[in-house]
Formats: structure tokens, sequence, C-alpha cells
């Protein structure tokens, strides 16, 4: 499988790093990073993106309005993105899938399963 | 005499001396004989001249016997009478009437006798004038007895008291007999006995009031008198009377010559039906005495003697009844004042048991309008009973506007939709305690709770409930605080523990550089204690949403068996790594279910019972369909957890599933639990109308069970 290129849209810088390492060492994928909803906006149509990892709760501009606004744009509407929430919850879940997200993984997360779990979630073949 | 001188036209037998010797004897004899008799006799020739008249005659005529003799009798009498007869008929009789002088008549009746002599009439006449009168006056008197018999009797009867009754007959039967004494003896039951009420003349002793010995009056003679004999002695002293000696003496004290004695009897048992029951007794004597001298005593005065000692009879018979009245009115009279004390006891307690409860009502009005809840009655219709003033201040009107109003309008369609299951439930006989949102007066809303308690009557039939209605709208608000600190703690605890838990697993690899055993292992207890934080951090968000009614259990059909086998397989890591086994039953049963919640609820009860066991043992999971203890008729679906651990205490069966209980505190460290996991699957399982609980034998082993209801189509 070839190297992906993830983006993390999330405010904690913490989580960007640990995010980054994680699938780095667990997959080798390449992981980019963007502190808010427009500045992940902006790195998305920019950069060639094989799923976004959006972070649900931030300020300003939360993960629900910056993945409605990715699916306003031609160049990021068709990247997959998966929500990183605390609200584990089934409805609310259903809720996001209603939006049409691709998936949700609950924190708090390991990130050296991100690469597991995002490619269970896009049916991608992991290599082992 | 004058009959001397009688001149007979006789005719004398002419052959006969002896035979005029004998005539003349006759006649010697006849005359005195005429003279004296009593009746008016004349003798007359065939042409009706009067030859002779006696005196008796003279006085009817009232005329002189030289006025009378040798005139024709048709000169003193009409109508005219004939003496002329049929030879065969001896005599006639009829009536005529004499003219005496000064135009004074007396009518006669007359018998003529022919021929008492040849050529001799006899006529005899008897004065009727005379008798007409006698017989008038006896009339007169009988008249006058009948009116006095009643007068003495309406005297008796128009006093109901015996004394006045036996006062007025001694003195009117003295009045109307002219007797000297009258009185009433009284027998007593001993024999002796006391004359009770007297009328006598000053002339005489009065005995009022004496007491008489039984010697007096004995035995038989009351027995006579019983049988009802009436004595009249015209004098006491003749032997005829019968009296012996000693009783003459006796009554000569008295002046009594003459007596008149008739018995006052009295019936013993009036109204019994049988005769010889019915017998007469002597009540008393109704006496006369005459002093003055002997009396015959008259038939009528013996008959008024009688008639007045049966009335006598009659008024002790009425007094005694009326004593028996009086006795009966007065036992009658102490019994109704008895009951009327009573009744009047009965009323002033039950006035005094009306104030108390009224002073009772007033207190509880008191209380329950001085209390900061609702409370109300209402009945089987749904409607107001009883409301306290917090209704009015809540709702702003009066508890009497309220009263007789139906819950729906009280409280309006929309929550009295969801106050309906509870009040029917409560309708049913069970007590509902609910939470509501209601809206008052000033459109405010209110988080209440609300308890029905069921009325039932004596026959256990409901009619109707008390409402209990506490604002819990501070209470409410604080826990919406509280839930929500909760939320936001433990979603802002979730960032920084993906960093910690991350960073820790990136440090384990050792790809970023090789730790010494101690470095490693101060890693691994960071690692660990991050992933414990996690758990509870996930555990204490999941009970607070749980129970603060965030989470809506999202129930679909499901098939047991692939949520069992979910749950293995998640648990199968931590089983192999505590050498345990897990050994499940899956079977292809639905159910309506939260799949996920479900799941976790197996996991953890799985976990639970890989941590509690020991290596080597084997954890069992099982689902069985069964009938539901209350109703033998429905079935429900049986989840069964089994261990073959230490088992827990009988009394901590129930603890176990309270928030951070732990049977062993030691265990929680040990086993690294939050102390929070049968809590949620408490409240999971609740959430879906099932139970759970736990079943223990100590050193054995536990089973931990839980139901769901069968699938609703």
């Amino acid at each position: 499988m070839e190297v992906k290129r993830v983006l993390i849209i999330d405010d904690e810088e913490s989580i960007q790093t640990v995010v980054k390492f994680g699938i780095a060492m667990a997959a080798g994928w390449e992981v980019l990073t963007a502190s808010s909803g427009p500045q992940g906006i902006d790195t998305a149509q920019s950069e060639s993106i094989d799923v976004i990892l959006l972070d649900v709760m931030m300020p300003e501009m939360d993960g629900i309005a910056t993945f409605h606004a990715l699916k306003t744009y031609p160049e990021t509407e068709e990247i997959p993105v998966i929500f990183l929430t605390a609200k584990a919850q089934t409805a609310e879940k259903n809720h996001f899938n209603d939006l049409g997200v691709s998936g949700v993984i609950t924190k708090p997360f390991n990130s050296l399963d991100l690469p597991g779990q995002i490619s269970k979630i896009l049916h991608w073949e992991l290599q082992s | 005499m004058a009959l001397a001188h009688l001149q007979y036209p006789l005719q004398t037998p002419k052959n006969s001396s002896t035979s005029s010797r004998q005539q003349q004897t006759k006649k010697q004899l006849l005359q005195p004989m005429l003279e004296k008799a009593g009746d008016a006799i004349a003798v007359l020739d065939p042409s009706g001249t009067l030859l002779e008249v006696n005196a008796a005659a003279c006085h009817l005529f009232g005329r002189s016997r030289r006025t009378l003799v040798g005139k024709p009798l048709a000169t003193f009498i009409k109508p005219v009478l004939d003496i002329t007869f049929d030879v065969n008929q001896v005599s006639l009789n009829g009536q005529i009437t004499i003219i005496c002088p000064k135009g004074i008549e007396r009518h006669v009746e007359y018998t003529l006798t022919h021929n008492v002599y040849p050529q001799v009439h006899l006529a005899i006449f008897r004065d009727l004038t005379q008798r007409q009168a006698q017989a008038e006056e006896e009339l007169r008197w009988q008249r006058q007895r009948v009116e006095l018999f009643s007068e003495v009797t309406l005297k008796i009867r128009q006093s109901l008291q015996l004394k006045e009754i036996l006062r007025a007959t001694v003195t009117e039967v003295q009045r109307i007999l002219r007797a000297d004494r009258v009185l009433i003896y009284q027998v007593l039951a001993d024999g002796t006995g006391k004359p009770i009420s007297e009328s006598v003349l000053p002339a005489y002793p009065a005995i009022l009031g004496m007491e008489f010995p039984e010697e007096v009056f004995p035995k038989d003679y009351q027995t006579l008198y019983a049988q009802g004999r009436v004595r009249a002695i015209a004098d006491v002293h003749s032997p005829n009377a019968g009296l012996a000696d000693c009783l003459v003496e006796f009554v000569e004290q008295f002046d009594i010559q003459s007596k008149l004695i008739v018995p006052i009897l009295q019936n013993l048992n009036p109204p019994s039906p049988s005769p010889e029951n019915s017998q007469n007794q002597l009540w008393g004597l109704l006496i006369a005495h005459q002093c003055s001298g002997p009396r015959t005593w008259a038939d009528f005065e013996l008959e008024l003697m009688q008639q007045l000692a049966d009335q006598i009879s009659i008024a002790i018979a009425q007094a005694q009844l009326l004593e028996t009245l009086e006795e009966r009115v007065a036992a009658r009279t102490a019994q109704l004042q008895k009951m009327n004390h009573n009744l009047q006891q009965e009323i002033n307690d039950r006035m005094q048991a009306e104030a108390a409860l009224r002073q009772s009502e007033e207190q509880l009005r008191l209380i329950t309008n001085a209390l900061p809840v609702l409370i109300a009655y209402v009945d089987h219709q749904q409607k107001y009973r009883f409301n306290n003033k917090a209704y009015e201040d809540w709702l702003n009107q009066r508890p009497a506007d309220i009263q007789g109003s139906h819950l729906q309008s009280v409280w309006g369609e929309a929550c009295y939709r969801r106050m309906q299951p509870s009040v029917e439930a409560a309708l049913d006989g069970a007590v509902v305690t609910y939470e509501n949102e209601v809206m008052v007066h000033d459109g405010s809303t209110r988080s209440v709770n609300v308890t029905y308690i069921p009325h039932l009557d004596e026959q256990q039939t409901v009619q109707g409930f008390f409402a209990l209605t506490s604002d819990i709208s501070d209470r409410k608000a604080i826990e919406r605080m509280k839930d929500e600190f909760i939320a936001v703690v433990s979603h802002e605890l979730r960032t920084p523990l993906t960093s910690m838990h991350s960073a820790l697993k990136i440090l384990a690899t050792g790809r970023l550089g090789t730790l010494s055993v101690d470095g490693q292992q101060m890693l691994e207890i960071a690692d660990d204690n991050t992933e414990r934080l996690v758990r509870l951090v996930n555990n204490v968000l999941d009970l607070q949403r749980i129970e603060s009614g965030e989470v809506t259990m999202d129930k679909q059909a499901h098939n047991a068996a692939d949520l069992m086998i979910q749950a293995m397989e998640a648990m199968q890591p931590m089983a192999g790594q505590q050498g345990v086994t897990i050994s499940a039953y899956p079977k292809d049963i639905l159910v309506w279910a939260d799949a996920d919640y479900i799941v976790q609820t197996l996991t953890n009860l799985l976990s639970n019972a890989i941590k509690f066991s020991l290596t080597d043992g084997v954890v069992t999971l099982t689902i069985e369909v069964r009938p539901t203890p209350e109703d033998k008729t429905k079935k429900e679906v049986l989840f069964q957890v089994c261990d073959q651990g230490q088992g827990i205490p009988a009394d901590r069966l129930e603890n176990i599933f309270q928030r951070f209980y732990q049977v062993d505190s030691s265990d929680s460290r040990k086993k690294g639990g939050t102390g929070l996991g049968l809590a949620i699957c408490r409240k999971i399982i609740e959430q879906h109308e099932g139970t759970i609980w736990a079943e223990s034998t100590l050193g054995a082993g536990s089973i931990f069970s839980f139901t769901l209801p069968t699938l609703k189509r």
C-alpha cells in the first residue's frame, strides 16, 4: 500500500504531535497538521490529502462547521473525513454519520492504533 | 151498728122458720164483715137503687150512708150502669166514674154480682184513681232512682282518684237511701279490714279508720261475699237475722239496728282468656246502716247498692290500671329520661368529636397550607376534591375553584398527557412517583416530583389518590449543572489523556530509544494508570449520561448471539492474559436493545468475571428464554455470566451495584476497576426495562444475570 497522506485538524498541539508520531511509527504514513478549521481547509485545498482527521470540539470554527466548509469546495469535497470526538455516544455517532462523515474515532485513542482504525473505516488494504 | 138497720128486700122461704133464723144468723155474721171490708161494697135492687153501702163505699162516694141508701146508683155514676143481666150471667165487671161532691170524680173498677140474694145484687168498687196515683208515684220513684243512680255513677266516674270515688259513693248512697251510715269496708289480705270511707249522720259514732280483727269477718263470710252474696238485715236483733250474739253485741256499739251489705268484687285477671283464672276476689263491702231503728230494705235499695258496688269494682280496676299505668309511665319516663340523658351524652360526645374533627381539619388545613408542596386529593373521575393553598400560589386559582375540576382542565392538555399514565396507574392501585415539568400561572416552568398514593376503601376499591407534588426545579438545576460539569470535565480530560496515552504507547515501542529496566517499569505503570484513567473518565461520563437521561437507548432488533460473540471476542485477549477460558453458548434469540450498551454490559460482566477468576478458571456466558416471574404467560430473555471465583458475601450482593463499591478495597487496586462498571450495567439494563442481579456461593463462584424483554413486534 502506498504511503497515505493524513491531515489532522486539532487545536491541541500535543494531539497533533502524538498523532503524527503514532501514524508515522505504526504505518509510515505522512501526517500534515492544522490547528484550526480555516487552516485545515487551506491545507486540504493546497495539498493532496487522503484522509482528514477532524477534531469536533474546537474554538471558533468547530469540527462540524469545518466539515460543512470542506464539502463546499470541489478540491476538498471528495476527501474522506473522520471525526475525532470525546462524545462517544451512539446517537451522536449516528448524527455524524448522517452528516456524511466517513467515521468517528473516540478520544482517548492510542495514536499507534490510528492507521488500523482508519483503514478499517475506509476499507483500505493495510500492509501488515 | 148501721148494718142492723138494713132492710133487705129479702125473699125469705115461706115454709121455714128455721131457715129464717138461719138467714138472720148469717145476716148478723155478714154485717160486721161487710162493714169492715176494705173494698167499697153496695147492695142494689134490680132497679139499681142502692139498698145498702158499707163504710168504704161511703168513703169512696164521698157521701154519707143516708145520702146514698134509697137512691139509684145511677145518680152518682157515669155512664149509666146497666144492671140488667142476662139470666145466665153471674157477674160482670167494668169501669165507671163516681161523681163525688164538689165535682170530684173517681175512676173505679166495679164487679157486679147478680142475685146474691134473690132480687139483690152486690156491687164492689175499687178506687182506680188511687192505684194510678200509686203507680205514678212508683214510676216517679223509679225514675228518681235511675236519675240518682246515674248521678252517683257520674260523680264516681268523674274522678279517677279511688279515694275520691269512694268518698262520693258513701256520701251519695247515704243521701239517697237516707241511711244513717254508709261505709266502704276494705278487706285486707290477712282477713282483717277497715272502713276506708264513711258518711255518717252526726248523731251516730263514726267508725272510719277502725281496724277490725279477722273474727269480725270470718273467712267463710268472705267466701260467701266473694260469690256475690248480698245481705239485708232489717233488724239485727231479730232471730231471723241469724247473727251471733257476739256479733250483735259488736254492732250495737256502733248503734247499728239494721244493715245492708253488698260485696265489692274484683276480677283478678280480667284480660285472661282462661275462665278458671278470671276469679272474683272480695275487695271490700259497701255497707249501709240504719241506727235509728230496724229498717226493711227495699229491693231497689239493694239493687242500687249492688250497682254502685259494681261501679266501685270498675273504679278500683280502673284505679289499679291507672296505678299500673302510672307506674309504667313512671318507669317508661325514667327509661326515656335515661335514654334522653344518654342521647344527650351521645350528642355531647358527637359534638365534641365534631369539634375535635373540625379542629383537626383546621390543623390539617393549616399544616397543608403551610407546606411548600402541592397536596391534593383526586377522585376516581380524576377530579380534584381537596387542594392546599400552594395550588393557589402556583396556579393563581383558589382551592375552592379548583375543586371539582378535572386534572386536564387544571394543568392543560400537554402536561396532562405526561401525567396520564401515572394517574391511571394510581387509580389502578399503584403508588406512583414520577417527575414532570409543569407551567405555573406566570408562564414559568417548574420541575416537579410527583407521588400518587392510592386511597383504598374497606373493600380495597380505589376511591381516588393523594397527590403530593414538590418543586424540584432547584435540584434539577443543580443536577443539570453537575451533569454539565461532569460532561465538560470528562470531555476536557479526554484530550490530554489522548496525548498522554498515545505518547506513552509510542515510548513503550522503544523506537524512540531504549529505557533501562526500571525506566521500562515506570513507563508501564504510567501506561497502565493512563488506561485506567481513560476507563474511569469513560465510565463517569457514561454513568452521568445515562442517569441524566441524556442518553436515549437506540433500541433495535438484534440477534443476541451476535452481541454475545462481540463481547466474548472483546474480552478474549484479557481472558488469555489471565489464563481464563470463556465458554459462551450463544443462541439465535432476537432482542430489542441498544447493541452497544448491551455489549458494554456483557463485556463489563465478563471483565469482572475474568478479573475475579483464578488461573485456569472458566467463565461461562449463557442465554435462555424463560417465563417472567411476575406473569408466567409472558417471557423474557435471561443472560448469565458465571465464574468460579471466590464469590461475594450474601450481604454485599446488592451493594456491589452501587458506585465505587467494591467487596474488598484491595481488589480495586489489584484488579484496576473503576468502581462504576456494575452501576453502569444496572442503569443500562433498567433503561432496557430489564433487571440485573447477582447470586453467589462463597468459594464456588458468582452468577451475574440480567434480563431483557423479548422482542416487541
